[in-house]
């Protein structure tokens, strides 16, 4: 008789026979399931074993109503060497990953690709959803960073008026570039820090030049409050720029993502805020020190030039111009001269032959052949009856004169 | 005095410029020269009798 027929299920006759692989097949099928793939698992750490390969290999349990389910998980050496905490066993814990089967085991198993403690972990991936949607929002977009003033004359502090970083800061400013500083005051940390904080930006937004807003170091759970939404919308509505300065070098926050400007510390943010001021000093000297050289320079282009110009006014140039019109006027003059003598002379030739023929008429010549001139009372006896008997008479002779006395007169006839 | 340190370090180097350029006349460069002088000195002072000052504001408004 064949084992087993004494079963009470006559059906199973007609049911076909599967082979192994055909059913493991089939149960891979089923566990391709969405809703089983990219999943974020919540559950408690039991049987938690670091192998020597590196793998880690455990359980997430959970335990309700008196009952208990158990998943089995890997999490593969090259994932494992990026947790960012060691697990242990009775962590509560979320694990990121998918379920799928293993054949040679005949098992499933939950392979983990990320793991995070489960109470920061859910709040962790809270602010990875914020940042999603804040970001579509476009509030991180780098267009809308605002330059920094260079020269604030008010610098606002958003943070704890009790708190390190405001100490930090204060005594940075005092220190670089002592400028006017209005606290806003708030809590940092704890059930609605965050209000707070929105409140305390919007206070302070417009009063001032630049506005701050940071704390100190802390946990994730201390810095918190600056990735809420209400804070990241009040930096982002902010019409002063802000610098964020959230916790130390190492953390992030989704403020810091709004903020015009990120510092690592607080201390360092308020070195961004104000100018250091003796580096100030110093370009102010070399801009005292430039301009007084530039105007040296011009002094000595100008002096330059004048002396160029004298240069070319030397004596030598004028004596020479000097000297070209007295040549000038040394041959006019000569030229004069030259004219006047001979105008003389011409003059002198004329006056000559005048003068000759002057001579020629000259009443007296007649003299020279015996003739005389009759001179009575100083005058020119010309006719015979100019003369009377007895009268003196001078008789005018070549070389001399005579005196003589008319004896007496005859008259021609004819006359 | 109005203008901001910001202003007059604006308008010290805009005559920084000017003294640059060598078409500025010999009266304008000296006229601007002591002009800047006169900023340089303006803004040391400012520079250094600043003082910080610390006011907090009143969280309720």
């Amino acid at each position: 008789m064949m084992p087993g027929s004494h079963a009470t299920s006559p059906e199973r006759f007609g049911s076909p026979i599967l082979r192994v692989s055909e059913v493991s097949g089939l149960i891979c099928d089923l566990l391709d399931d969405a809703r089983l793939h990219q999943i974020w698992l919540r559950g408690e750490v039991t049987n938690y074993r670091n192998h020597n390969s590196g793998h880690r290999y455990f359980s997430l349990s959970e335990q309700s109503g008196g009952r208990i389910a158990v998943i089995n998980c890997v999490m593969w050496r090259t994932t494992a060497s990026a947790l960012t905490f060691t697990p242990k066993d009775g962590m509560d814990v979320l694990a990121w990953g998918s379920v799928e089967v293993y054949e040679p085991h005949g098992r499933y198993q939950f392979i983990v690709r990320e793991m995070i403690p489960a109470g920061p972990g859910e709040r962790f991936l809270m602010v990875e959803r914020w940042k999603r949607d804040l970001e579509a929002e476009g509030l991180f977009e780098p267009g809308r960073k605002r330059p920094l003033p260079v020269f604030p004359r008010r610098i606002g502090v958003v943070t704890s008026s009790s708190g390190a970083a405001l100490k930090d800061i204060l005594s940075v400013i005092s220190r670089r570039y002592p400028v006017e500083v209005i606290v806003s005051p708030t809590a940092v940390q704890g059930d609605g820090a965050h209000t707070e904080i929105a409140e305390a930006i919007r206070r302070i937004d417009g009063l001032v030049d630049v506005i701050i807003v940071g704390r100190g170091g802390g946990s994730f759970e201390d810095l918190f409050p600056f990735n809420h939404p209400e804070v990241v919308r009040a930096v982002a509505a902010c019409r002063t720029p802000v610098i964020s300065a959230v916790g130390h070098e190492v953390d992030t926050t989704l403020c810091d993502f709004a903020a015009d400007l990120r510092a690592p510390t607080p201390s360092a943010a308020a070195e961004r805020a104000v100018p250091e001021r003796q580096e100030v000093l110093r370009e102010l000297r070399g801009y005292e020190e430039r301009i007084r050289s530039l105007v040296q320079q011009r002094l000595e282009r100008a002096q330059s030039d004048v002396d160029d110009l004298r240069e070319r006014m030397h004596p030598r140039r004028l004596a020479r111009r000097v000297h070209e019109r007295m040549q000038r006027l040394a041959e006019h003059q000569e030229r004069l001269e030259r004219a006047a003598l001979a105008r003389l002379q011409r003059e002198r030739s004329v006056l000559t032959e005048l003068s000759t023929r002057l001579e020629a008429q000259n009443p007296l010549a007649v003299l020279d052949r015996g003739y005389c001139i009759i001179e009575s009372d100083g005058r020119i006896a010309r006719s015979a009856r100019d003369l009377q008997a007895g009268e003196h008479v001078a008789l005018r002779m070549k070389d001399g004169r005579a005196n003589a006395v008319v004896e007496d007169i005859t008259y021609d006839r004819d006359l | 005095m109005t203008e901001t340190f910001e202003e007059m370090l604006e308008e010290l180097r805009e005559i920084i410029r000017k003294l640059e350029d060598g078409d500025t006349s010999l009266e304008e460069s000296i006229a601007i020269y002591e002009r800047g002088a006169l900023l340089v000195k303006r803004c040391e002072d400012l520079l250094t009798t600043a003082e910080m000052k610390l006011t907090e504001l009143g969280r309720d408004r």
